[in-house]
């Protein structure tokens, strides 16, 4: 072997570990606990959750995490209702405003429950809404908050069993091996 | 065209590789010192371990002491982080950040590095069982055939099926690991029971300055003790875990409020019935009904000899020596179990009703 090929081995070498370094600081973007909603999307959402399944005597949609459930098959398994999402919650916001001129954050606990009643009988500013259907808008909102609230938290919600554990379901379940020798 | 002569390029080629292996350098020194916020967090993905690393009892300790520098684990890990940005930047969504058992395992003599005696004692007891000892048990294959569910409490990070471990999957055998490497491997690592990114204080020195304070001011301060649900891919801190409801016969049976034994009993856990005895279960009835696992097992190595003493007497109901009495502390073919015993198996003629005062 000549000195030339070991340098040029080395040479390789540290040209990939270079690389590396590179790659790594590549990713110093900026940072998000959010997969596909921005910050404010998530803080909306989350309120929403919070309304279609409050937090009585047991836990609610807040503290089950069902808007990382959300979050996460947005980008997976729901990614099909992405453009329903970034569409509908400005949307949403802009009924806000017209009903009650803040925002849904600012608004009164019974005040964001007029709202989302609105959406779903359909009763609101059509024009705005246009070739969007509040109702469907809602009822897709609703049916992913019960589906993060009564799932798996493996994907993403129903943090800690918490709407098993409403249930009185003991999960997870307590059941030992097949014994063929049993004491 | 002129070709440049052979010294011209190893001298090019050497102070390339030189003005590299400097920056390399000053990178390496910087990524192993900087704080993990400028580091390991410039991939924004992880900003839900870092937080929930910065509230936990390892706060104090930097995220290479268990997961080693980005180098020290190799170029394998380098590539990681390499296909990381790469389904990242393609908009391949944002992949899931959990460790494989591979890693989980590598991990482990790190912790032995700073917790040797918790080490040890896991060693010395039946926790360090090992995949061998659980999957090419012949008597116990041959009875019920490997199948996936015995992951759930025998090699729970392990991500594939049972196929996958062992061959062939009958009850017929002879049985062989598909990967030979699997034989030497715990099932039972200390990540089964416990969970290094959740909350956590360290522990703190009290206030010397009002010495007869300390008692009554000292914080509750419970060990964290979590199970690993295969299922769910996740750890369950043992407060969230359900309580045991047990049954002998029609009879509920008071089990223990420790909330440590929940860990326990996912694993020594009786039939789906919840009949006292049946399956691994060992829940204390008779005598000890009530009583933790922990109060006689030591965690990990799970001796039992140091506990008598705890609460009997020299002497007993019956004035003798317990440990000299014939339960399964003494002799495990004992026909008492020191689980289950009851005053009335050994006292079938009734003579506990002459129990002495005093
Ligand atoms: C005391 C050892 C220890 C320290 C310190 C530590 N980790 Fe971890 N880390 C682990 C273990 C063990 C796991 C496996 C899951 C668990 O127990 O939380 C893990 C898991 C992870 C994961 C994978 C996610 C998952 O849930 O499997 C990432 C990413 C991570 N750590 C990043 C970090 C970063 C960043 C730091 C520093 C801010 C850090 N770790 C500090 C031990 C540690
Ligand atoms: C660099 C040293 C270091 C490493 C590596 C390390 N630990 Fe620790 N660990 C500590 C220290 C120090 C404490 C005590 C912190 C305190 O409570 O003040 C601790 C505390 C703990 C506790 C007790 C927590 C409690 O609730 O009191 C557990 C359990 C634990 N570590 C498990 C692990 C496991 C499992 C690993 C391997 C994944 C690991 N540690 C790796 C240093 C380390
Ligand atoms: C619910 C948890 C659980 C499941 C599921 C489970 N085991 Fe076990 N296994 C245990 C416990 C607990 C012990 C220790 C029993 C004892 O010593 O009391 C054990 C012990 C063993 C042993 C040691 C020898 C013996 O028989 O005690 C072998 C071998 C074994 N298991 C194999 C398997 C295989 C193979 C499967 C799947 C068919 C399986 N286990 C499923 C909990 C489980
Ligand atoms: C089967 C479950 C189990 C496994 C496996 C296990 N532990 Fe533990 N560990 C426990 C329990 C239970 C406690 C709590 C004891 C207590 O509350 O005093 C504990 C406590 C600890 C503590 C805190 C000790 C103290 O007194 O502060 C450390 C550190 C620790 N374990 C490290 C480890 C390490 C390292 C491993 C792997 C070699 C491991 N554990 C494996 C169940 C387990
Ligand atoms: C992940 C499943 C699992 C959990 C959780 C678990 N065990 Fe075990 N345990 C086993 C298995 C499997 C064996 C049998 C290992 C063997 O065959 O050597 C065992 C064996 C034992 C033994 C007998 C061997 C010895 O070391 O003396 C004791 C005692 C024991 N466990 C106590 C406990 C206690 C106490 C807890 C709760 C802190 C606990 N186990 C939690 C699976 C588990
Ligand atoms: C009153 C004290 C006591 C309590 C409480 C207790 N054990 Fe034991 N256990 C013992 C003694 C003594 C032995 C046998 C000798 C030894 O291993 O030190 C033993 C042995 C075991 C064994 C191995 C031998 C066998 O019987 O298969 C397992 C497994 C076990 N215990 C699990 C548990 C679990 C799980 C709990 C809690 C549900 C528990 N023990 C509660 C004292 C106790
Ligand atoms: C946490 C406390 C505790 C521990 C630890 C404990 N025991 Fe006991 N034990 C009791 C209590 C309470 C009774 C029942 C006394 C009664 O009902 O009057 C009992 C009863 C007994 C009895 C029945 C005879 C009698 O004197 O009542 C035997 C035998 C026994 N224990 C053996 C053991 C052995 C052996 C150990 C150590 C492995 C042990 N125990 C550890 C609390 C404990
Ligand atoms: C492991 C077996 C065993 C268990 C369990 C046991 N004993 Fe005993 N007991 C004995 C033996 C052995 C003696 C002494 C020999 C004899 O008198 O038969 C004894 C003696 C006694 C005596 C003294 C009797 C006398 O005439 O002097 C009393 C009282 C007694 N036991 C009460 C209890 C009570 C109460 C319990 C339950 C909490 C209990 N025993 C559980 C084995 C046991």
């Amino acid at each position: 072997m000549t000195v030339n090929d070991i340098s040029r081995r080395r040479f390789i070498g540290q040209t990939a570990a270079g690389l590396g370094v590179v790659s790594l600081l590549g990713c110093s973007a900026h940072f998000s606990h959010w997969r596909f909603f921005t910050e404010e999307e998530a803080k909306l959402v989350e309120a929403i959750t919070g309304q279609i399944i409050p937090a009585d005597d047991d836990p609610g949609a807040i503290e089950a995490g069902v808007v990382f459930y959300i979050d996460k098959q947005l980008v997976g398994p729901l990614a099909a209702y992405q453009a329903d999402y970034r569409r509908g919650l400005p949307l949403l916001q802009h009924t806000c405003r017209k009903m009650f001129g803040k925002t849904f954050l600012e608004l009164k606990w019974e005040e964001q429950t007029t709202v989302l009643k609105a959406l779903e009988s359909g009763n609101v500013d059509q024009q705005e809404w246009g070739e969007q259907s509040p109702q469907r808008f809602f009822s897709l909102l609703r049916d992913h908050t019960m589906q993060g609230f009564y799932g798996s938290p493996r994907h993403g919600g129903n943090r800690n069993y918490i709407s098993y554990k409403m249930l009185d379901l003991d999960m997870p379940y307590i059941i030992g091996q097949n014994r063929y020798r049993q004491s | 065209m002129k070709k440049p002569n052979q010294t011209t390029m190893i001298l090019l080629a050497g102070a390339l590789t030189l003005a590299l292996l400097i920056a390399f350098g000053a990178f390496f020194t910087w990524w192993s010192l900087a704080s993990p916020r400028k580091t390991c967090l410039s991939c924004h993905e992880m900003q839900t371990n870092y937080d929930n690393w910065a509230d936990s009892y390892h706060r104090d300790i930097n995220c290479k002491s268990c997961h080693g520098g980005a180098l020290s684990n190799g170029w394998h890990s380098m590539l990681e982080n390499g296909r990381r940005v790469v389904g990242h930047f393609s908009g391949n969504s944002r992949p899931e950040l959990a460790m494989q058992e591979e890693q989980i395992l590598r991990i482990l003599p790190r912790c032995k590095g700073c917790h040797e005696a918790e080490y040890a004692d896991w060693q010395a007891g039946g926790h360090s069982v090992t995949y061998a000892d659980i999957y090419l048990d012949a008597t116990h294959n041959h009875t019920e055939q490997p199948h996936n569910d015995c992951m759930r409490c025998h090699g729970m990070f392990f991500s594939g099926n049972i196929a996958e471990i062992v061959t062939p999957v009958n009850n017929q055998g002879p049985w062989r690991f598909v990967d030979a490497e699997k034989a030497e491997q715990p099932v039972i690592p200390c990540l089964a029971c416990h969970h290094i990114h959740r909350p956590g204080q360290p522990a703190q020195a009290p206030d010397y300055a009002e010495p007869q304070m300390i008692a009554s001011t000292r914080p509750a301060r419970l060990v964290n003790v979590e199970f690993y649900v295969r299922s769910e891919k996740t750890h369950f801190a043992a407060a969230d875990l359900p309580a045991l409801k047990l049954w002998e016969g029609a009879r509920p049976v008071q089990v223990s409020d420790d909330v440590r034994q929940r860990v326990c009993s996912q694993c020594h856990a009786p039939d789906a019935w919840h009949q006292a005895g049946t399956s691994d279960d060992r829940t204390p009835r008779g005598v000890h009904e009530g009583l933790s696992c922990l109060a006689c097992h030591a965690p990990h190595k799970h001796e039992t000899a140091q506990s008598c003493g705890n609460c009997h007497p020299a002497l007993s109901n019956c004035g003798l020596d317990v440990k000299v009495m014939d339960t399964t502390f003494r002799d495990p073919a004992s026909k008492n179990n020191i689980h289950f015993a009851k005053c009335a198996d050994c006292h079938k003629d009734g003579r506990t009703s002459t129990r002495k005062a005093g």
